[in-house]
This record gives C-alpha cells, structure tokens and sequence, in this order.
C-alpha cells in the first residue's frame, strides 16, 4: 500500500467534504445571483459557508472573498491592494523565504513600478519583525510574511510583526495556506489585513481558496465582470468548491486540537530517529517554532531527486527541495536563504503527516531511509565516511 | 513533461547502476566533470589495455538521470577502443536509455564528458610515461628515437623542451613497420605518412606512442 508523507503538496479531500459538497452538483445548482428559489437555496449556501470560514480564522462573514485558490489570493492581495494605493507609495516588503508566487508575483510588481525589499531570514528560516522595522520607509504601503513556511515548516512571528505594521499604517498581508489547520489563526488577534487560505490544505477540494481582506482594506479586483463577491472577484462562484472548503472548515475547528496532537508525535518520532539512525543527517528549519506536521532534513553526500525516486520505488512518496527535481533546475529559495550551500540544498527531504497518516507510514519510512541513503551515498564521489 | 518521467529503461540503470565504483592501478585514468554547486559531480574511471577500455566505473552525486545515464556510458564504453569510446555522444547515451525528460539531457551530456575527461587524462598520462621512459633511455645510450603518427606529441610544454635538450630523435607522423636485430634492437624500418616513404634506420631504443599520438 502507497505511503503518502506529502500533505504539504497536497491533501485528499475528506468523505464527510465530499459528502456534502455532493448536492451542489445536480440538486441544489442554483446560480446565487439568480433572484428565484432555486437561487435563493444558492445563496443561503454561499452565505453559510462565507460565515463558516470566517468563524474558522475569527474573521467577519463581509471580509472573507471566496478565490480559485492561494495562487488566485496571493495575486489578488498582493497586485490588487498594490495597484489601489500606488498613490501612497511604491513600496512592499516580503520575507526572502516566501512561496514561489509571492516572489514572482513581488518579481511582477517591480518590473511595473513598485520597489520591492526581500528580508532575510535567520539560520531557522525565521524573519525579525526588528529586520522588517529597519527596511520600512515611507513609501512602504505594504508588508507580506507568510504564516508558516510551506517547505522548512517554520512559524513566523506574525502577531509581532502584524503590530509593527499597524502601528505605522502599513497593511500586512500573510499567506496561511502551510499553517491553516495545524495552528489556530486570528487575524484581529494578529493585526493581519490580507490573508491567504486554500481549501485543500483543510482536506477541501482544490481550486477554492479564499482571500481575508479586512475591514477598511480596499484592493483592485483583478478579475472584472458581474460584481460577484463584492466586487472583489467576479465570475459565477463555485459554489460546490466553496460549500466543500466550508465543510473542510468547520471539521478542522473541531478536530485540530486532537489531530495536531497526533502529528506532533509523528513528527517527532520521525525527527528522533532519523536523526539518531542516520549518520551525518541534520534537521532543516527550527527546532521547536515548527509545524506540528514537518520533518524536514538533509542528507550529506546525497541528491534529494535520486532519495526521492528511490522511496518511490519502496511506494514511500515525499518531497525535495533538490534543484535536480524542479522545473528550473534551481535549487529551493528557502534552503539557500537559511545559508545552506547549494550541494545542501540538494539532499534535502521533506516529510509532511496529516490527517490519515498512521503509526505504519512512519514506521515504513524510517525503517527503510537508512539503507536507501547508504546506497546513494556509496555511489557519492562526495560522501566519505570519515568527513 | 515531469522532470522525472523516466523511461523503464532509466528507471532499471537507476535502481541497478551497472559499474559503480572507483578503479586504482598505473593502467588507470580518472575524469572529473561538474560541480556540486550546480548540482551534479561525476567521477569515472578507466583502465586501458592495448588502447582498448577494458574496465570502468563511476561515482556520481546527482539526480535519477545522472546516475542511469552513468551506468548507462560505462556499459557503452566498456570494451570499445580508447577513440571508439571518444565518439560516444550524449545522443547515443539518451537513445540507449530510450529517452530522457527534455530538462535532463545535460545529464547525459555530463556522463559524456566525464568519459571523455578519463580519455583525455589517460593519454595525457600515457605521453607522459612515454616521454619520461625515453628521457631515461636517452641517458643510458644515445641513439633513442619517439614514434607517434601525431603531428604533436600531446605532452605538457614543460616535457617537449626536455625532448628538445635532449639527443632523443622524435618522428612525427610516423608508422614503426619492422624491428629488425638479434636479440635486441638495432635496426627499424619507419612509414612516414606526410611523404609517404619508407626508410630504415639504425638505433638502441624505439618507443611506439599509441596511435593516436
């Protein structure tokens, strides 16, 4: 049987989401703009769910745009709210460890006018709200830091720095989509003004997502049409998605406690003992501000494309940051921005638990990891024993 | 087109890398090629005998398609002549494997160069040995003569003004026909391929560079 040990890629949506996404295809298919019955059953759908999820990050129902998805929410925060105040300043700060489309979303923006500051990160993977303080200027209009990182699974300081900004007028944008579910978010609580959510990363179906954008925070739409959701994103909603994430929602604010409990000893067990059996291994990411579900580690001598294919073979599916298994053939942006060198970068795995993960998985996987490493470090003209 | 959809073919040199290891001996050459930084590091290995590669192995760092492509050039390579082996392309090695993701030919590309990197630096080590002997020929008697049917000898410039200081007679373009003497050398009769004209000549000591010298 497959072992999945990558929920950070991607999530199976759960029977009781699936369940209840299932009458919005054929029996409730109103188009809530429609002003009849069928209609109306539509909208009161919409409108749950818009509450549903807002409850779920302690939002207000008005403030939550239901999206195509993260990719959808981070582009409409970050080009949408950019485009609105341009007349304030020109100026946006993101985290050097951020998702690959707020970096190439940032990339957009300053090829069209706007200056945008990267802010390091420590040897943890971890942004200094002083470090953000330093580089703001009076142009700055907005802040972006992702929640909790995607890859390295390290939680960033997000109340400290959503207060830095709403002390000096800045808004703050964070993209949650790595930590919703494995940590209670508030965005009053945390000053957040723009926030990222995917349905999938709550075991929703994918292709819905949703973007928070709080009250008094004004952005451009950038998908122009019926008006639908405010304004902000128009086009017939996908109703079945959004009653899905809704569901996926409202299963995760009463099962979290319980599940990340769980993952937590996954994690840990998986930590420990890769550590303890396999020599020269090391631990990517912070020792204890990480996701509860995340393992991540790096192998010396090894290339994490070969790992990969080679757990594959055993039917053990993970992640790696290895440039040899991306598309551009570079090397994460996250591993090289802790200071890890680019053949470091190469051997890293990337182990993510979830909500049907089972005590086997992980006893499967660090059974096996050992003698999968030893073999591709005896073919390494990099790897000595000794070193 | 996945980075990793791999044909079976890949996946079998991956899981069962033919020839992984290193080589020690005289008859030995390595070529390295790569860099970590960039991603991929390859080592081979190769001993030569009578200008034929009779054995090979490698060590890489690199992905899936660095490794089945390694595996795959060492079973290419092995028994081919040294300029058989030369002409191996990263083509041929991408056709034996059925196929490679589009992103990943510059592994097959590395595998290549690795080979010929340990080509390269065998015959670089073999002029040299060739050189050194006949310095040492040359102290002990005077009449010593090179035969290679190269237009250069390829020896550092360093050993090439030595073979200049000293009396040994170097013909270039050259083909040895016939050893003649009792019991030792005395007499060899040369081919030389530019005049295209065959001579004798009376000597202690001959010594043949590969052909491709």
């Amino acid at each position: 049987m497959a072992i999945y040990l990558d929920y950070q890629s991607a999530k199976p949506v759960d029977q009781r989401v699936v369940h209840a996404m299932l009458p919005y295809f054929d029996q409730k298919y109103g188009n809530p703009s429609a002003l009849h019955a069928v209609g109306d059953v539509a909208t009161d759908a919409l409108e749950l769910s818009r509450a549903t999820v807002a409850r779920f990050v302690g939002a207000r129902a008005d403030e939550v745009v239901f999206t195509s998805g993260a990719t959808e929410s981070n582009n409409a925060a970050l080009i949408g709210f950019a485009m609105r105040s341009k007349h304030r300043g020109n100026h946006i700060i993101i985290s050097e460890i951020e998702h690959i489309s707020i970096h190439n979303i940032a990339k957009y923006l300053s090829r069209n006018g706007f200056l945008v500051t990267k802010v390091p990160v420590n040897q943890y993977g971890q942004v200094s709200p002083h470090k953000i303080e330093e580089r703001i200027t009076d142009k700055t209009i907005l802040v972006s830091v992702m929640y909790a990182n995607n890859e390295i699974g390290t939680i960033q300081p997000i109340a400290a720095i959503g207060r830095l900004c709403r002390e000096r007028g800045i808004a703050f944008h964070t993209d949650a989509v790595a930590a919703e579910g494995l940590i209670p978010i508030d965005v009053k609580k945390d000053a957040i003004d723009l926030m990222t959510l995917s349905s999938n990363d709550l075991y929703g179906p994918k292709g819905v997502g949703v973007l928070y954008v709080g009250n008094g925070v004004r952005i451009n739409p950038l998908i122009i049409g019926g008006g639908q959701e405010h304004g902000i994103r128009s086009g017939t909603e996908n109703l079945h998605g959004i009653v899905g994430m809704a569901k996926a929602a409202e299963i995760m604010e009463q099962e979290m406690n319980g599940e990340t409990e769980r993952f937590r000893q996954f994690r840990d067990r998986l930590i420990k003992q890769v550590l303890e059996t396999i020599p020269r291994s090391h631990l990517n990411g912070h020792p204890s501000e990480r996701l509860v579900n995340n393992a991540h580690f790096r192998f010396d001598g090894i290339e994490g494309e070969s790992l990969l294919l080679s757990l594959k073979d055993k039917g053990i599916a993970v992640s790696t940051g290895s440039a040899c298994s991306s598309q551009t053939l570079s090397a994460s942006h996250t591993l090289i921005a802790l200071g890890l060198l680019h053949e470091e970068a190469h051997g890293s795995l990337q182990l993510t638990v979830g909500r049907f993960t089972h005590e086997h998985d992980i006893d499967a996987v660090v059974s096996v990891l050992p003698e999968v490493v030893k073999r591709l470090r005896e073919m390494s003209p990099l790897y000595k024993e000794e070193a | 087109m996945k980075s990793t959809q791999y044909s079976e073919k890949v996946l079998d040199h991956f899981r069962n890398p033919r020839n992984v290891g290193t080589l020690e001996g005289n008859d030995v050459a390595k070529g390295t090629v790569g860099n970590p930084v960039c991603g991929d590091l390859m080592e081979f290995y190769i001993r030569v005998k009578d200008n034929t590669i009779v054995d090979i192995k490698f060590k890489t760092f690199g992905c899936g398609s660095a490794i089945a492509t390694a595996s795959m050039i060492t079973e290419l390579a092995k028994g081919k002549t040294i300029d058989e082996a030369l002409k191996i392309t990263r083509k041929d090695v991408a056709d034996e494997l059925d196929g490679l993701p589009p992103i990943k030919m510059h592994c097959s590309n590395l595998a290549a160069d690795a080979l010929r990197a340990a080509i390269t630096n065998y015959k670089v080590d073999t002029g040299k040995k060739s050189v050194e002997l006949a310095l040492s020929l040359a102290q002990q008697t005077p009449r010593v003569v090179f035969v290679t049917r190269a237009r250069e000898l390829s020896v550092t410039p360093e050993l090439k003004k030595k073979i200049k200081q000293s009396d040994i007679k170097v013909l270039r373009e050259s083909v040895l026909l016939e050893i003649k003497g009792l019991n030792q050398v005395e007499q060899v009769r040369i081919h030389d391929q530019n005049e295209d004209e065959e001579y004798d000549l009376f000597l202690d000591a001959v010594i043949l560079l590969p052909p491709q010298y």
